[in-house]
């Protein structure tokens, strides 16, 4: 745990070194994401309530998605980046060391601009999320709950490209469709989009469902929570340990 | 052939030989459109079935065509063109006896083409699908130009605000600030007749909603050519501003050396 | 003891269309601890394939292996605690920060006692010459310095077999011939076995004491290294350019392939004549304005192996 932890430390120093320009990238991710609260203010003034969901809620829901996102793409940046990082033969390094190789991997390398999603997250809950202690305990469990989830699905996605080949086109569009999904309230999906979200493209458990519990705690919604946490983290990590074994270290064999 | 031609036809034929590329974008816009269709639906029916005169049809058909107009242009061209102008590319490009400007906006048209041609049938079926048939026929006959030219408005906007880089060395702030301009003021999140009424009067007179509202307006059943006329004047316009940004980048280019 | 075993190890890549590509096509040798071995063979021959199947990066088809009696790919982690690697395509210091600031992480990595680390570092620094590197930002130094500090990262948990893998590749002639001395320093001082990579000839005669050579997977040569220098490598090949061009050249000990215009190409029998009494003897008799000599390219190594008699 204390490579892991230093390797983190590392890293965050090393996206620092340049300093003008990290913090050039975070306040352009936080203007980006301003402009998308702007957009839901203007979406709710003019269209009122949207299946039980108001402006208010969906800011919350907004901050989740701000935090989780800012923790798995942010923090573990190269969580989105397995498939590419297998086709390039760039797991070789952490190959050679010996540390658990999935855990070394998503602690080296911290975006500077998700970093922007990370500080901003937790101060739109706190300005606009009605912060009681039980509400911030469960903005706090659901996030760190939806960034296991979304970091396990990612790292998934990238695997396959360890059994398929390419060069991560399908973690792209995991990543692309999860982020989507998981921006809007979960009830605006009905019928075979809504399972999809609770199965395929676990969305709901990266905002959705923690935004509920945030609203109205109920602890069967929790454990639940939990358990999918628990799952995604196991096919994360399962999916990569498999690929790993079909792993050729860029090695391109075009004759 | 002549040159711009020839740069049209590379951008086309380049596009549809990487098919894997192509069929990721396609996969994108179909979630797009499931996203905004739920969305848009709900939206309409808490409010009786109409806002602002869009039913839930002619809602997403605005949705289908400012989202493919906007989408026929690759993500990052205006941090792209920055690159170029950064790294001393375009330095090079200058030594051709043809427009450096004019050469790559051709290529970047011809890309889009092929993708908008992928992209607005794909996407035309999709909401055919979700929403049923087009407010009228004649209007999604009529949003196909009006897609493209919101396309070349776009691209022409795109090398105007990355020529800011031949004096900031760098575009990635000018980017994303244009990126957002078409967001909201353009009509791509949201038509415009759903922001307030002086937001909605001002990002109409911007150049920005030639890029997205208007192929959507056009789609949601206002086969109006008026709106058309508007977004021709707007491209001469951007066209011209872009090509003045570049000449004045490559004079000072010239005189600062490179 | 033996350090390093490889038993008809076998590894072959898929290709999206036809057959499969075998890299390493069955390869059996063993390695003493403390051997200095060179590793080589023509780009693409295997060699990389097969380090990365010693180090446990990738997965052998078919066949067996043991490192430090370790199977690598199945206990991987256990062994990276006990060998070192460079590979001279990668880098393993992070490069926006100093050098001492990735050997505190390796530290931390590899369980290294404070103390133990300083201790270490101090040595390292001394014998490879780079403790003024150490707190320079990875991104100013050059690639010479930057292999330097690369070999320190590698070293500084005391592995018991370092594998290089072409960690000469892109230096200049000064930084490469410094690098190989370090290799040899390394071995003597601290008993280290050495597997080196490479496709440059001279680091087989610098650095090794027995060489092993593959082509296309398989290995073709494995032998004492001053046994090789007498059967392959006994000739240097000399390119001249003269003020005028000349006639002829005749240079005893040495043989005229090529002569256009002022430029000739010369081939020495190092057995026959040492290199330095030829240069010597061209200077004398006339006048040459560049001179320079090379060792053979390994293709040309290659071929005489094939058609030594068996």
């Amino acid at each position: 745990m204390t490579a892991v932890a230093a390797t983190l430390r590392t890293a965050v120093a090393n996206g620092l070194a340049n300093r003008n320009s990290f913090w050039f990238q975070v306040s352009l991710m936080v203007a980006n994401d301003i402009t998308w609260i702007i957009f839901w203010v203007l979406f709710f003034h003019q269209v009122g309530n949207l299946r039980g969901w108001d402006a208010h809620d969906v800011i919350v829901l907004f901050s989740i998605l701000l935090t989780t996102a800012g923790v798995a793409l942010g923090l573990c940046a190269n969580s989105r980046k397995i498939g590419q990082l297998s086709a390039d033969g760039a797991l070789d390094e952490t190959l050679t060391l010996p540390v658990p190789p999935l855990a070394h991997l998503l602690s080296t390398r911290v975006d500077a601009a998700n970093t922007g999603d990370l500080l901003l997250g937790p101060v739109v809950f706190l300005l606009a999320g009605n912060p009681s202690p039980e509400r911030a305990a469960m903005f706090l469990f659901g996030v760190v709950a939806g960034s296991v989830v979304l970091i396990g699905f990612l790292v998934a996605c990238g695997s396959l490209t360890l059994f398929v080949g390419g060069r991560g086109e399908q973690a792209d569009l995991g990543f692309n469709a999860i982020l989507i999904f998981a921006s809007y309230p979960l009830d605006l999906f009905g019928g075979a989009t809504k399972m999809l979200l609770f199965t395929a493209v676990p969305a709901a458990f990266v905002t959705g469902v923690p935004a509920r519990l945030v609203r109205n705690f109920d602890t069967p919604e929790a454990l639940l929570m939990v358990a999918v946490a628990a799952l995604f983290a196991l096919i994360g990590w399962g999916t990569f340990h498999l690929g790993l074994r079909h792993y050729s270290s860029g090695s391109i064999w075009i004759r | 052939m002549n040159p711009y031609l020839a740069g049209w036809r590379l951008g086309f034929l380049r596009t549809i030989r990487s098919p894997g590329d192509m069929s990721v974008r396609i996969g994108f816009f179909a979630i797009i459109l499931v996203v905004m269709t739920a969305l848009w639906t709900a939206a309409v029916d808490a409010n009786g079935g109409s806002l602002h005169g869009y039913t839930r049809t002619s809602l997403l058909w605005y949705v289908f065509a400012a989202q493919t107009a906007v989408l026929g242009v690759r993500p990052r061209s205006v941090e792209e063109i920055g690159d170029e102008i950064g790294s001393g590319t375009v330095a090079v490009q200058m030594l051709r006896p043809v427009s450096v400007v004019g050469l790559r906006m051709s290529i970047d048209m011809g890309e889009a083409c092929a993708r908008l041609i992928a992209s607005f049938t794909v996407g035309a079926l999709i909401t055919w699908l979700f929403v049923g048939a087009p407010p009228s026929l004649a209007a999604l006959g009529l949003a196909a130009p009006a897609v493209v030219l919101g396309c070349a408005a776009n691209i022409a906007s795109c090398h105007a605000f990355g020529g800011i880089a031949f004096w900031l060395l760098d575009a990635k702030a000018s980017w994303f600030f244009f990126q957002k301009l078409v967001f909201l003021p353009g009509g791509m999140l949201i038509p415009l007749e759903l922001l307030p009424r002086p937001l909605e009067l001002i990002s109409f007179a911007l150049p920005f909603a030639t890029m997205a509202y208007v192929p959507g307006r056009i789609a949601s059943g206002h086969p109006d050519p008026l709106l058309l006329l508007w977004q021709l004047g707007w491209l001469a316009v951007l066209l011209g501003m872009a090509g003045a940004v570049f000449a004045a980048g490559e004079r000072r280019l010239q005189v600062m050396g490179g | 003891m033996i350090a390093i075993e490889a038993r008809e190890l076998r590894k072959t890549f898929p290709v999206r269309r036809g057959e499969p590509v075998e890299a390493v096509a069955g390869i059996s040798f063993a390695v003493e601890a403390g051997e200095r071995l060179a590793y080589i063979g023509p780009n693409g021959a295997g060699k990389s394939t097969s380090i990365k199947m010693l180090t446990g990066i990738l997965h052998p088809t078919s066949g067996d292996a043991a490192v430090l009696g370790i199977v690598p790919w199945k206990k991987r982690r256990e062994l990276a605690a006990r060998i070192g690697t460079l590979f001279g395509q990668r880098s393993q210091l992070w490069y926006q920060l100093t050098p001492r600031q990735t050997f505190g992480l390796l530290g931390r990595i590899y369980r290294i006692p404070a103390d133990e680390e300083r201790r270490r570092l101090a040595r390292l620094g001394e014998l490879l010459d780079a403790t003024q590197l150490f707190d320079q930002p990875v991104r100013g130094l050059s690639l010479g310095q930057r292999m330097r500090c690369e070999l320190v990262a590698s070293m500084l948990h005391a592995p018991e077999v370092l594998f290089l893998d072409e960690p000469t590749i892109g230096l200049d002639l000064v930084a490469k011939a410094r690098f190989r001395d370090l290799i040899v320093r390394i071995n003597e001082e601290q008993g280290t076995t050495i597997l080196l990579t490479s496709h440059d000839v001279s680091d087989i005669e610098q650095v090794a004491r027995r060489v092993i050579v593959i082509n296309h997977g398989r290995l073709i040569y494995d032998d004492r290294v001053s046994v090789m220098r007498r059967a392959l490598l006994g000739t240097k090949m000399l390119d001249v350019r003269f003020e005028q061009p000349p006639a002829s050249v005749e240079v005893e000990g040495a043989r005229l392939v090529k002569l256009s215009g002022a430029g000739a190409k010369l081939v020495v029998d190092t057995d026959r004549r040492p290199i330095r009494s030829v240069l010597d003897d061209l200077l004398d008799r006339y006048d040459v304005v560049d001179i320079s000599v090379a060792d053979p390219p390994l293709e040309e190594i290659v071929s005489h192996i094939y058609a030594r008699p068996v």
